[in-house]
């Protein structure tokens, strides 16, 4: 894992919740709905791939080596279909160990969504992502 | 359902969820806009040392917000925090279950994902604001 990413914070990029996708969203877990509101955990650190904060490559973590060691998400505010929000992204905590197959790698990436263009916080997201040697 | 009704101790969910299957695991790829082929490659997931393509972490993580939107409503979440254990196959079922573990200031709960086997693949904490 790429240690000297520790502490980058990368530019904003702008997300707006999508009413298809979060049909889709609940349909994938097993409920037939068109939700009122995005789902909790709608906002998710994937989308920020194809947003410029692609992860798995600026950490160096090839797929095939990565797992995904968890969440955790704060809610501050309710979030509607009639939101934006800008994303901001922080390398936070990096961490290396010696397991029993070799070393593995931690990183926790924090996402804070804002309202568009107040400061204003309405989810903050960690995920915590791990690399296998 | 007030705040003074909950006890710690008392179970606000214990449901087992039938296998996802691989046709939603792919539409949560899809609706999550996550391009890891490990999810929907069985070829990959193999390289990559598992026996088929692996269930979403996020996929369990929104299970457990779905489940406690429907007991306290979903603006009565504050903090959500899962740890992933263990790998979670489309053919696996799983039973998620919180439990009550303090009233004040915040009702929280300790969350759990098992297999039918009694793999843990999930644990964690919620804090709700309820009353």
């Amino acid at each position: 894992m790429k240690m000297s990413m520790q502490g980058h914070v990368y530019p904003p990029y702008r997300l707006t919740p999508d009413r298809m996708r979060a049909r889709e969203f609940m349909a994938a877990l097993g409920i037939d709905v068109e939700p009122a509101m995005p789902p909790p955990t709608y906002l998710v650190f994937l989308r920020g791939e194809t947003l410029g904060v692609n992860l798995f490559a600026d950490l160096d973590i090839p797929r095939e080596k990565a797992l995904h060691g968890g969440q955790r998400y704060e809610w501050f505010a309710p979030v509607t279909f009639d939101d934006a929000f800008d994303v901001t992204v922080t390398v936070d905590k990096m961490v290396e160990k010696t397991g029993k197959r070799g070393m593995v790698w931690f990183a926790d990436v924090t996402f804070d969504y804002r309202f568009a263009g107040t400061d204003r916080l309405a989810v903050r997201e960690v995920t915590r992502l791990v690399k296998q040697s | 359902m007030s705040k003074r009704a909950y006890a710690t101790g008392d179970v606000l969910f214990e449901t087992t969820l039938l296998p996802t299957g691989r046709a939603r695991v792919a539409q949560f790829s899809q609706a999550t806009e996550d391009p890891n082929p490990i999810h929907v490659d069985d070829a990959f997931a193999a390289r990559a040392g598992f026996k088929t393509v692996l269930q979403q972490g996020p996929m369990t993580t929104a299970q457990f917000a779905r489940l406690l939107s429907d007991v306290v409503g979903a603006p009565a979440l504050r903090v959500l925090d899962v740890t992933f254990t263990a790998p979670v196959y489309p053919e696996d079922s799983l039973t998620l279950r919180a439990e009550v573990t303090a009233t004040s200031p915040r009702l929280a709960c300790a969350l759990s994902a098992r297999k039918s086997d009694g793999t843990e693949t999930a644990r964690g904490i919620a804090e709700l604001e309820v009353g």
